[in-house]
């Protein structure tokens, strides 16, 4: 199975309500990350606040910053390249590198998923 | 010897807990004194910035259980959570260094420089005391100066802030983010928190002054400290002006008037609790014997000179106001920690500033909305508004949990509430009401009692959001780029610290400049308020308290402001314009 790892910036609170604007993207994406852990996706996310060594040893990461900054994070590798950044997937995508059938999903509302239709 | 009800049948654990500036590491001293001098082991852990325990008996403590020689049967430990935050922030920091760009370094070290990450670092450090029979099984009762808060405590509760971190070692922050750091396990957490929670155990007591804002707040930290457990809870009452002191000084006899006043307006929640009352002493509570005093009514056996009335040369506020006055239009911020009374100088500086004839609005979160209130429409180039504090911060919450918290489960959401009762979440809220009186303002002198901390801008400024935001709200139509710049550039913004003559106020108010100072703002000056010095009381007790004064006096004046003013305490409450220009003395 393809693994997906997520590297997060350096949030103090995940939500970000103790320190800027909450990022609505960023609860709808912690959302999906459940969803697809329980359908078997293999998926592992790094915040760069709590485990900065997980972005230093990681060649692609760590030139990634270096090129970009940390103002250009997330940052998401499937099976080690490059598969997005500067935003975070949403459900679709995270379902299409986790080889997820679309029909065990269960929607969690009507009209979003994690995008900014609404 | 002693009727003091908190030391009754006084259980293994003692917390005592208040703003800073109420004595409580002079009452845990004393406390574990009394204790030691009754035959018991005793250890007194002091976290206290200030922490003057190794001054008191005279020898060197530091981060380790020290005997004290002086005092058979006493140990005590001074922890620093500024140290224990720094100590953390290098573990996580310390092996990416040179590793990753230093842009990114410093943007994560900024992360782990907040309130949160210093109160759960210094929890970590209690956690072994409370749990380690083998550090503490020699001690009858351990003594500490501070309580963790009920945030912090709440969150160690939560099953939800677990699930991600200690137990897999990654998944979603939250305000518990620093935990991840920290090497304990759950379980030791859980039996810590369940420590405090034990009557039979742990009892908490709550030290304050007797001030009707001071006990309202006391009120507010013992129903969420009682609502989380922490049933075990006594009142201190401390630093009580005597009847006896009062002679024919008018300004004791208003001191004494107002803090009976304010004991006889306890709010209801408090009336129930075992009270104990400790008077006012004359003497610096250095050394042995003035500790052992402290607690004993009896009149002071300490000899007391009779100071004389100083002739009192120190700068007026309306020094300050005058050389604020020149620049025509800018943002004034009083900045300070609560009960200082930012509320009272920031409308002082309003109405001398109107008074010149120069057009003001003051805006100001008081609670009480009182002063506020007295001063709309009394001066002609003076407007008032205010914002509840309360209220932006629940309509804050309530956006945020209508809005991201409707996707999550339970567990989530409990996670979420708890973050959204953060210290920063309040900070943010309130800030961002502010930014909208700003943007309103215009070319007059807006004048606030609050300001940001450092960490907040940088953490806004870090991300941008910041920017978004005031920009937006202040529609592009400001001739600077940005408004972290406004805030850094003097002409614009003048940041005004407001503290008291005392040692661990001035200490806090130290920190709060040299977190500002990390935003890249330098405070413009220091307000010294509620001054005894200042006045020219008679009263000896008073005097005495004077004179004490002048030593933090000194150390504002020539170690931590660039410019600074003095502001006495005053016998009637400081309402309406004519008590306000008066307390901003003469230029």
């Amino acid at each position: 199975m393809a693994s997906i790892q997520i590297f997060d910036p350096a949030l103090c609170c995940s939500t970000g309500v103790c320190g800027v604007e909450v990022d609505q993207q960023l609860v709808g994406f912690s959302a999906d990350v459940d969803w697809a852990k329980q359908n078997g996706a293999n998926l592992e996310r790094f915040n760069l606040a709590q485990q900065p060594m997980a972005f230093a040893d990681n060649a692609v990461v760590k030139a990634f910053l270096e090129r970009s900054g940390a103002d250009a994070l997330p940052l998401v590798l499937v099976d080690g390249e490059v598969a997005l950044a500067g935003r975070y997937p949403n459900r679709d995508e995270l379902a299409r590198w986790a080889a997820i059938a679309e029909t065990t999903e269960k929607p969690v509302s009507a009209c979003c998923s994690g995008s900014s239709c609404c | 010897m002693s009727a003091l009800r908190f030391l009754d049948q006084a259980p293994r654990f003692l917390f005592f807990t208040g703003k800073g500036g109420v004595g409580k590491t002079s009452v845990a001293c004393a406390t574990a004194i009394q204790l030691a001098d009754a035959g018991r082991q005793v250890l007194l852990v002091s976290t206290d910035p200030a922490s003057n325990v190794g001054q008191v008996f005279g020898i060197t403590i530091g981060n380790q259980i020290t005997a004290i020689p002086a005092v058979p049967r006493l140990a005590a430990l001074e922890i620093d959570p500024q140290a224990a935050a720094q100590a953390y922030r290098d573990r996580i920091v310390g092996p990416v260094r040179g590793l990753l760009p230093e842009a990114v370094v410093k943007g994560i070290e900024e992360q782990l420089s907040g309130a949160c990450t210093t109160e759960i670092a210094a929890f970590d450090e209690f956690t072994a005391l409370l749990t380690d029979p083998a550090l503490t099984s020699g001690y009858d009762h351990i003594v500490f100066d501070t309580a963790p808060t009920g945030h912090t405590i709440r969150l160690l509760q939560l099953p939800g802030a677990w699930t991600g971190f200690l137990e897999e070692g990654k998944g979603d922050a939250s305000c518990l983010g620093p935990l991840a750091g920290l090497e304990k396990q759950r379980d030791q957490y859980k039996a810590a928190v369940a420590c405090l929670a034990d009557a039979a155990r742990t009892r908490l007591i709550l030290v304050a002054r007797a001030q009707h804002s001071a006990l309202r707040e006391v009120a507010r930290t013992h129903e969420e400290l009682a609502a989380i457990g922490f049933q075990n809870q006594y009142l201190l009452i401390n630093a009580l002006l005597p009847a006896s002191a009062i002679g024919n000084d008018s300004l004791a006899l208003a001191i004494h008037t107002r803090e009976q006043a304010a004991l006889q307006g306890i709010p209801e929640v408090l009336r129930a609790l075992p009270r104990d009352e400790v008077l006012l002493k004359a003497f610096n509570l250095v050394g042995l014997e003035a500790l052992r005093q402290l607690l004993v009514d009896a009149p002071a056996s300490v000899p007391m000179a009779v100071a004389p009335v100083m002739a009192f040369t120190q700068p007026s506020l309306s020094g300050l106001v005058a050389e604020i006055a020149l620049g025509g239009h800018g943002l004034i911020m009083l900045m300070g920690k609560g009960g200082v009374g930012k509320t009272t100088i920031a409308a002082a500086v309003a109405v001398n500033l109107a008074q010149r004839g120069l057009p003001v609005h003051l805006t100001t979160s008081d609670p009480a909305a009182h002063l506020g209130e007295t001063l709309d429409g009394a001066l002609a180039h003076l407007t008032v508004s205010r914002i509840d504090p309360h209220a932006e911060t629940e309509r804050y919450r309530q956006q945020i949990l209508a809005t991201k918290g409707a996707k999550l489960d339970a567990q989530g959401r409990a996670m979420l509430e708890e973050d959204l009762r953060s210290p920063c979440t309040e900070e943010i809220a309130v800030f961002q009401a502010f930014s909208r009186i700003i943007r309103a303002a215009g070319k007059q002198f807006v004048v606030m009692d609050t300001a940001p901390t450092g960490h907040t801008l940088l953490l806004l400024d870090a991300t941008g959001a910041y920017h978004r935001e005031v920009a937006r709200q202040m529609d592009g139509s400001v001739p600077f780029s940005t408004p972290m710049m406004q805030l850094q550039d003097p002409q614009q913004t003048k940041v005004l610290i407001v503290t008291l003559a005392e040692t661990t106020p001035v200490l806090e108010a130290a920190n709060l400049q040299n977190d500002l100072r990390r935003a890249g703002i330098e405070p413009w000056a220091w307000v010294i308020n509620n001054s005894i010095a200042a006045t020219t009381v008679a009263s000896p007790l008073l005097r005495q308290r004077a004179m004490n004064e002048v030593r933090e006096i000194d150390a504002v004046a020539h170690q931590h402001a660039h410019r600074y003013a003095v502001v006495p305490l005053l016998s009637e409450e400081p309402v309406g314009v004519d008590r306000l220009l008066a307390l901003a003395g003469r230029h």
